[in-house]
């Protein structure tokens, strides 16, 4: 909670200080980081711990909760904004075009993600949601001279617009069938009511499903992302793609594990169909780009339907699928975050559009950012000794002991699939001669952004091949293991 | 105390590791003189010996077996494996003649290998070897035993294709290799159904022991055969033999450690190991016996026409190994092993004897180029000698006392046909060795130009062994002859059934044997004493061609697997697979291609869609909610 505070209090500060002539670019820089560096800390202390609390009950009365839940997603959330200040450290100095405020944005949109998982209130949700969003909209269109930029932007406040409407349509549902709003209170009146009619709240739910799965993009409501992804800025497509969906699943997984438990086998049909249509339509895609970033931004609907597949076995083995989301939310967030931050570091200005074609031999010109990028994508495509691989591992067998088999072998079937367009960026980068393209205007791998990409690396084989090698040291184990402490606080009353 | 069994393994690993860090060091960065290596290289077995004698001392004193448990190696549930040594009389008297063995020819060597430039690499492989093989001696499971097993195979691939500059050795090294492999997978095919059917708490011999008399006797003989078959490989048996012959690439040293003394001789260890296990199924044992003794006879048969020196000793090593396997079979594990003891004496003798005369020729391996040695190698003639008669069996040298003892067991058991097969190829065997000596060291008219005697570093090993080789048969005195069997009372729990001859057969069988040598020996010096090194001599037949049995391996296994794969490479993979994902392919960037359509950028159309999911969503609520 104090971490929420500092985050809030760090992103007020900067908007004042970025009016300040004397305070330049680099200095917002790192005033963001620190800011975020002391949340994490912050939130590290009560990592790993059961409990659950009300913070200030006589402010906020049940609007914000406090658990070992929270704090989880506080973590991954706020290592996420803290990778991508890091890895943006190269872009935003090269890019002259960011301005101070934008890291008062970043941080503000951080305090919506937080806030969001934080929220234990329909309405309350829908104003964290709103606070990152808004923030989000501004970053993208940052760049107000690139016509691209502004596109993508206002595209996405349009649609997401649209989107969000259904949200506060479903919560006066909600509201009309149960007369509350609070997440748990809500839970018990539907018990209460089971055995009624309680269409109101189903229509209620399924119109906040909407916007979920909207913002997570799944089929039918991922037309956006590619558009979005491709036109903001790489940095912070990374962060849209790595960290916002791991807050927007915090609080779904909340709503529904805790309140829509009772009446959650009448949407079961209806994921089958969006999941497998967001496989499909996110691998068609993904298979025809000629560019990485829109492949990243297409692959990325794929594995949403890998996550949704987790989220629909949920019913049948709630622990353990949860945690499976939680933990390949985290595989997703590093391999994402390390394909998009080395994509920005590698791309110079004049390559806005950075194609396959470009990375013809790259390996035999940079062959340890080559290594980098084919642990990214080796991840990415779930290829055992990488975490991406102990994530889809966990989701597969989680999905076939709910007895969703078919629903397995179609995730296994888009894995396959999405082999060719991630392997095709390894082939050409080692299996051809280099390109006419020299890559002199490539920064040599020097300063804090590649050596944090490296150590997300590291970490990404640390995490598939796990506890295996040094004994007592975190690795899989002790992931999975926080994951499920942080489910159980759920259900503490 | 027993923590001494590890210190047998560590001692040749680390000064593996030491000296493959000094051969590195020496050819990246500064040479270092040979006088460093060959301190190591002799410091490290001599310590190990006496480490050996101190073990087997402390056992006598104890009077039951060491047992050292290193640390917990896998902990599955209830399940453990140890990292644990193990010394009984068994694994001791092992460990006693392997080190002393290694030992005299790690000493050899020095001179061997003197100014060879992988000096430093030669001798960090054979401690890797030597390593391996006391660890394949001292494992207190199969699991251990595996890891010595597999490693005792990659040192002598290594050491076959110790000269990799030359293509021939490289592919003996293949060869060898994978033959091997082929007895290795029956072996892990062996370990895995133990593991399997040996259900308790861990996968020592002790608990297999215990546990074994629970597995369905089916079962237990295929696991029986399958262990046999890795001993097929290593001990070069029928039909697993053909690499041994083509292992003497390597450098002499190694034949004489690896592949006459230490090596080979394990597979008779490990089903000695596995007595527990063959006690019960005697069948395979007779199985196994009859695999020996054809062997034996097989190669003695093929050695009589060859003239490769170091391939001649080969096929006699295969053929004792066959005598061995022979005794094995029929449950005397006690005889099988004083003839591994006696014959690691003779045979290691023997090749090293060769090897002198090799480098006294500079390299020349054909018999038929030697001749009239006597004169330039006295020493290298006497000792050669004694090894020849020990490996003959005339009394009183080792041989004659083994191979006895293993002829009276096949006559004992009441195997006639195995008794008659081993009297035999006792003949041919002093045949094919005698003319061997005749060849090299008697013989007229050689002329040979700048020969040389070899120094004494190689030759005090010579002596040493020739002294092995004359006195280390009345380890094993029968008491026919007033002696006590030593041996025999120190590994009495390795012999499933004593059989009692009465002292009339076995002076027959022991007059027979000896006439037998005899006999051999009578035919190889009318054929062979006055040979005359001007005549040309040209072997030929089907004797000489090994029976075609290479050309015949090739044609069933190497070029039918090669036009399987060719098959396989170019029909299946190019026309099916190919094709298929290709197809595949295709059809997924064209389908993708289609749907693009919708990814136009339009907000409205996208707008559009997203209503449109969420009308089919509420027809959806609509059909469920009714």
């Amino acid at each position: 909670m104090i971490a929420l505070g500092c985050i809030a209090l760090g992103a007020v500060l900067l908007m004042l200080l970025s009016a300040m002539p004397k305070v330049r670019m680099e200095h917002c820089s790192l005033f963001a980081f620190v800011t975020l560096l002391i949340g994490l800390i912050l939130t590290l202390t009560s990592f790993g711990e059961l409990f659950t609390f009300f913070p200030l009950p006589k402010f906020f009365h049940k609007m914000l909760i406090v658990d070992s839940y929270s704090v989880y997603f506080d973590a991954i959330i706020l290592s996420g904004a803290l990778v991508t200040s890091l890895i943006g450290t190269h872009y935003f100095q090269t890019k002259r075009h960011f301005k101070k405020e934008f890291f008062s944005l970043f941080l503000f949109s951080v305090f919506g993600m937080m806030l969001l998982v934080h929220a234990s209130e329909l309405l309350s949700a829908f104003i964290a949601l709103e606070i990152a969003s808004l923030s989000l909209y501004v970053m993208i269109g940052f760049q107000k001279v690139h016509d691209k930029r502004v596109e993508a932007s206002f595209q996405y406040l349009v649609l997401g617009s649209l989107a969000g409407i259904f949200f506060l349509l479903g919560s006066a549902f909600v509201y009309a069938g149960l007369g509350t709003t609070i997440l748990g209170e809500m839970g018990n009146r539907l018990d209460t009511l089971m055995g009624k009619d309680v269409s109101l709240v189903i229509i209620g739910a399924t119109l906040i499903l909407v916007t979920f799965l909207f913002k997570i993009s799944a089929f039918p409501f991922q037309n956006w992302t590619i558009d979005v992804y491709d036109g903001s800025s790489l940095p912070v497509s990374a962060f849209m793609a790595a960290t916002f969906k791991v807050a927007i699943f915090g609080f779904i997984l909340r709503l529904m594990l805790v309140d829509f438990d009772p009446i959650r086998d009448t949407w079961d049909t209806l994921f089958i169909v969006v999941i497998i249509a967001t496989l499909l339509y996110g691998s068609f895609l993904a298979i025809i780009q000629k560019s990485l970033k829109r492949m990243l931004a297409a692959s990325s609907i794929v594995h949403t339907g890998y996550l949704l597949i987790a989220f629909v076995s949920i019913g049948y083995a709630g622990e353990s699928a949860a945690s499976s989301i939680i933990y390949y939310l985290v595989a997703y967030f590093l391999s994402a975050m390390g394909a998009f931050g080395l994509i920005s570091y590698i791309a110079a200005d004049e390559h806005v559009r950075v194609t396959y074609e470009d990375f013809r031999g790259f390996a035999h010109v940079h062959p340890y950012m080559a290594a980098m990028l084919s642990v990214f994508m080796l991840s990415l495509a779930g290829i055992p000794s990488t975490i991406g691989f102990v994530g889809k591992f966990y989701i597969f067998t989680g999905a076939i002991e709910a007895g969703y088999t078919f629903l397995a072998v179609c995730g296994v079937v888009a894995t396959f699939v999405s082999v060719y367009y991630y392997f095709k960026l390894i082939a050409l980068m080692y299996f051809y001669p280099a390109c006419d393209s020299d890559w002199k205007d490539v920064p040599s791998l020097k300063g804090i952004t590649p050596l944090t990409i490296g150590l997300i690396a590291l970490a990404i084989i640390w995490g598939g091949i796990g506890n295996t090698f040094i004994a007592y040291f975190p690795g899989v184990d002790f992931l999975i293991d926080t994951a499920r402490l942080s489910y159980m606080s759920l259900f503490i009353k | 105390m027993s923590i001494v069994l590890a210190w047998i393994v560590l001692l040749p690993l680390c000064s593996f590791v030491l000296l493959g860090a000094m051969y590195l060091f020496s050819i990246t960065q500064r040479r270092i003189e040979q006088r460093y290596f060959t301190f190591v290289a002799l410091f490290s077995p001599a310590v190990v010996f006496v480490l050996g004698l101190a073990a087997l001392r402390e056992l006598m004193l104890r009077g039951h077996a060491l047992h050292y448990r290193a640390y917990v190696w896998l902990h599955v549930g209830d399940y453990r494996i140890d990292m644990g040594f193990l010394g009984d009389k068994l694994s001791l008297f092992m460990v006693f003649f392997i080190t002393l063995v290694s030992g005299l020819i790690h000493l050899y060597a020095t001179s061997y290998m003197n100014k060879d430039e992988g000096y430093g690499k030669f001798f960090a492989y054979f401690h890797l070897f030597t390593a391996c093989m006391l660890l394949l001696v001292l494992a207190d499971g199969p699991l251990m035993l595996f890891i010595g097993w597999e490693g005792v195979g990659l040192c002598s691939y290594l050491l076959i294709g110790f000269y990799y500059q030359n293509n021939a050795n490289v592919v003996a090294g293949n060869k060898a290799f994978i033959v091997n492999r082929v007895g290795d997978l029956g072996f892990l095919i062996g370990l895995a159904m133990l593991f399997f059917y040996g259900q308790s708490h861990d996968f020592s011999y002790e608990t297999l022991a215990l546990h074994i008399g629970a597995v369905p006797s089916e079962i237990l003989t295929g696991i029986a055969v399958a262990l046999f078959v890795g001993a097929m490989g290593k001990s070069a048996q029928i039909p697993l033999y053909v690499w041994l012959p083509d292992a003497m690439a390597g450098p002499t040293p190694v034949s004489a450690l690896i592949h006459a003394a230490t090596m080979v001789t394990a597979g008779v260890y490990m089903v000695a190991r596995f007595h527990f296990l063959y006690d019960l199924v005697p069948h395979v044992g007779i199985f196994i016996a009859y695999i020996g003794a054809l062997s034996a006879f097989f190669a003695a048969l093929i050695a009589t026409k060859q003239s490769d020196i170091k391939k001649i000793l080969a096929y006699s090593t295969m053929s004792q190994l066959g005598y061995m396997f022979v005794s094995v079979g029929l449950g005397a594990y006690d005889s099988a092993l004083f003839h591994v003891f006696t014959h690691a004496f003779f045979k290691a003798l023997l090749f090293m004897g060769a090897g002198a005369v090799i480098v006294a020729l500079h390299h020349e391996q054909d018999i038929f180029k030697m001749g009239e040695m006597r004169r330039v190698m006295p020493v290298t003639y006497a000792t050669m000698l004694i090894a020849t008669l020990a490996i003959s069996g005339i009394p009183p040298f080792a041989g004659f006392f083994s191979k006895d003892e293993i002829l009276s067991v096949a006559f004992g058991s009441g195997h006639y046909e195995l008794w008659l097969i081993g009297t035999v190829t006792a003949v041919l065997s002093s045949y094919y060795m005698f003319r061997l000596f005749f060849v090299v060291f008697e013989g007229t008219h050689a002329s040979h130009s700048e020969v040389h005697d070899v120094d004494w570093v190689m030759k005090a090993p010579l002596i040493v062994l020739a002294v092995g080789a004359t006195f280390a048969g009345f380890l094993g005195l029968p008491e026919l002859f007033g002696g006590k069997h030593l041996i025999g009372e120190w590994l009495a729990s390795w012999r499933r059934e004593a059989f009692h001859l009465s002292h009339v057969v076995e002076e027959i069988l022991i007059a027979l044997n000896v006439v037998a040598a005899l006999l051999g020996i009578a035919i190889a010096y009318r054929k062979f004493r006055f040979y005359d090194r001007r005549v040309a001599y040209k072997p030929e037949g089907i004797v000489y061609r090994k029976f075609y049995v290479d050309e015949l391996y090739d044609v069933l296994f190497v070029q039918s697997i090669q036009r399987l794969s060719r098959f396989i490479a170019e029909t299946m993979d190019k026309k099916l697979v190919d094709r298929v994902v290709m197809g595949m392919s295709r059809g997924f960037v064209a389908a993708g291609t289609r749907i693009a359509w919708v990814q136009n950028a339009s907000v409205r159309l996208y707008a559009f869609i997203m209503i449109a999911g969420i009308g089919a969503a509420s027809c959806y609520l609509l059909a469920v909610l009714r």
